[in-house]
């Protein structure tokens, strides 16, 4: 195969770009292809053409069937809808994730190999709310239990236990320590 | 200016060459992705905001980074020229992204270079350390270090469910993307490398020539780097990287043994051949200087070049790019005069000649 630029050289490289969301594939010579990129080594590329991937799963026209999700799915912060977040493959701020919460299930298991809750690094501040959101979470558990093996005095107990965590979280934890 | 000590060619630590393994795995690099909670990300937010969230960031940094020891230089990349932009980008010290300077933003550097943040990427802030070798538990301490010392001052846009939140639902969860820079001569010439690539993007990592997926890479460098960012602990995917670069490196190895036995002579003809063309060519293109590198390294690393310092070699890969070469020459240059100036540099550099005094000119 001869060079797709000078049509001189045979091609040796074959450089795959994506340009307004379209795969072009072009073979090139090695002097034309190291005068079309610089060295750099793919520093910061999307794994993947993330808004292609999006579109193939999210297809067109589904976007349209049902009118009422489509006007929940508007991001109330920035203004982004569904629709255009597909299309970039981009958040416009945080309250976007809360927004398309129902959908996101779906796009981070496919990008993420099935995962779909973040399970790493916490920051100071918000670590103390979280372990006490859990602990409750525990300790509902722990009451059902009890309440169904009929052991009312340990559910009162827990439900106390309960009680004295959420007055906790209402009036605000120490940030950090 | 503040900028100067960052454009001049001169290597950066990161690209020093020391540490365990370093003869292929050249350089580490983690990046973390942070937002900022009472602004809307970068693809959303005003010209106004961009600002805002570049002056709240730049302050803390200037301000507090000394907590750690780190007195940032401030460099905001709209009031940075083209071509210096770019020498930032071929020193890795920023992204392409950032360079276009779309909006407000800066990036902040370390004096020794091992640490950059950019502010208004494609996030509102991105941590990046670089280190040579292959160092990814210390480059994870240093980043780590200073995004807990930032969000202390700063509110970050975090979700109980969904971790950092970002721009890029690829980002999402620990914001991490954690890499290796490997020089894989041996699995190249014996056409393992394809092999290899499959196999560990099956493993939720992927590897990259520098030509992009999928391609021959320039110099036979591969970057190989987490792609998930969801589900597992920053620790979990350092450790899952770690073990796979331990593996492709006794890989390599394994193939440079096999090589070395089989074809002593081929081998040692090319990376000859390869050392006489960076010392005397008068004209180099990217890609045979590159090829070339990657040759003159291994000739080093085999111990059949044995009065060449790999440090230089790392050096000229970086120096040897476009916009370096110009700020070096001092002058705009045409792709056939990069070319001439690129072999006047190798041949400076590695004959340590002087070739300033010769009353020599570019074509
Ligand atoms: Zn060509
Ligand atoms: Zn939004």
């Amino acid at each position: 195969m001869i060079c797709d630029q000078c049509g001189e050289r045979p091609a040796s490289v074959i450089v795959k770009q994506t340009q307004q969301g379209q795969l072009t594939e072009r073979h090139l010579c090695h002097i034309c292809a190291a005068g079309n990129q610089s060295i750099n080594i793919a520093f910061e590329q999307d794994p993947m053409a993330i808004h292609q991937l999006l579109s193939n799963w999210f297809p067109a026209q589904q976007k349209t069937i049902n009118p009422v999700r489509k006007e929940v799915a508007v991001c109330p912060t920035c203004g982004f809808t569904f629709t255009k977040f597909l299309e970039l493959g981009k958040f416009g701020c945080a309250s976007c994730y809360d927004t398309f919460e129902p959908h996101l299930v779906e796009i981070f298991k496919r990008l993420h190999n099935g995962n779909i809750e973040h399970n790493g690094k916490i920051p100071a501040s918000y670590g103390n709310t979280l372990k006490i959101k859990k602990d409750i979470e525990e300790l509902r558990k722990q009451m059902k239990t009890s309440v169904e093996g009929e052991d009312f005095e340990k559910a009162a107990k827990l439900r106390d236990e309960i009680r004295v965590l959420n007055t906790q979280l209402e009036g605000g934890v120490s940030n950090g320590d | 200016m503040a900028i100067d000590r960052f454009l001049r060619p001169k290597a950066s630590s990161w690209m020093a060459n020391d540490g365990e393994n370093v003869d292929i795995a050249m350089s580490t690099r983690i990046r973390l992705a942070r937002n900022l909670n009472d602004f809307q990300f970068p693809y959303a937010f005003s010209e106004d905001e961009a600002l805002k969230v570049d002056k709240a960031i730049s302050a803390v940094l200037l301000d507090k980074g000394r907590e750690l020891d780190y007195n940032f230089t401030h460099i905001d990349i709209q009031e940075t020229p083209t071509l210096e932009r770019e020498v930032l980008v071929e020193k890795h010290l920023i992204s392409p992204y950032l360079a276009k300077g779309q909006h407000s933003g800066s990036v902040l550097l370390s004096n020794n270079e091992e640490l950059s943040i950019m502010v208004n990427e494609e996030d509102h802030l991105r941590i990046q350390s670089l280190q040579s070798g292959f160092h990814l538990q210390e480059a994870y301490q240093v980043a780590h270090q200073l995004d807990s010392l930032l969000e202390k001052h700063l509110s970050y846009a975090f979700h109980e469910k969904f971790g950092y939140l970002t721009s890029c639902p690829t980002n999402t969860g620990t914001g991490m993307r954690a890499s290796v820079m490997l020089h894989l001569p041996a699995l190249t010439m014996s056409h393992q490398i394809n092999r290899i690539i499959p196999a560990i993007s099956r493993l939720g990592m992927v590897v990259r020539g520098s030509y992009g997926e999928g391609s021959e890479a320039l110099g036979n460098v591969y970057q190989i780097s987490n792609q998930l960012t969801l589900g597992k602990s920053e620790y979990e995917i350092l450790q899952d990287l770690q073990n796979m670069t331990e593996q492709i490196i006794q890989q390599e190895r394994r193939a440079r043994e096999a090589i070395l036995n089989n074809s002593p002579v081929v081998l040692e003809d090319r990376i000859y051949r390869s050392l006489g063309t960076l010392t005397h060519s008068r004209l180099l293109t990217t890609e045979e200087a590159a090829t070339c590198l990657s040759d003159v390294r291994l000739g080093i690393d085999l111990k059949m070049i044995k009065d060449m310092d790999m440090s230089i070699l790392n050096e000229l890969m970086i120096f040897m790019q476009p916009a370096f070469l110009q700020q070096y020459s001092n002058k705009p240059l045409q792709p056939k005069e990069r070319d001439f100036a690129r072999a006047r540099l190798f041949r400076e550099r590695l004959n340590r000649e002087s070739l300033n005094d010769e009353g020599e000119d570019f074509v």
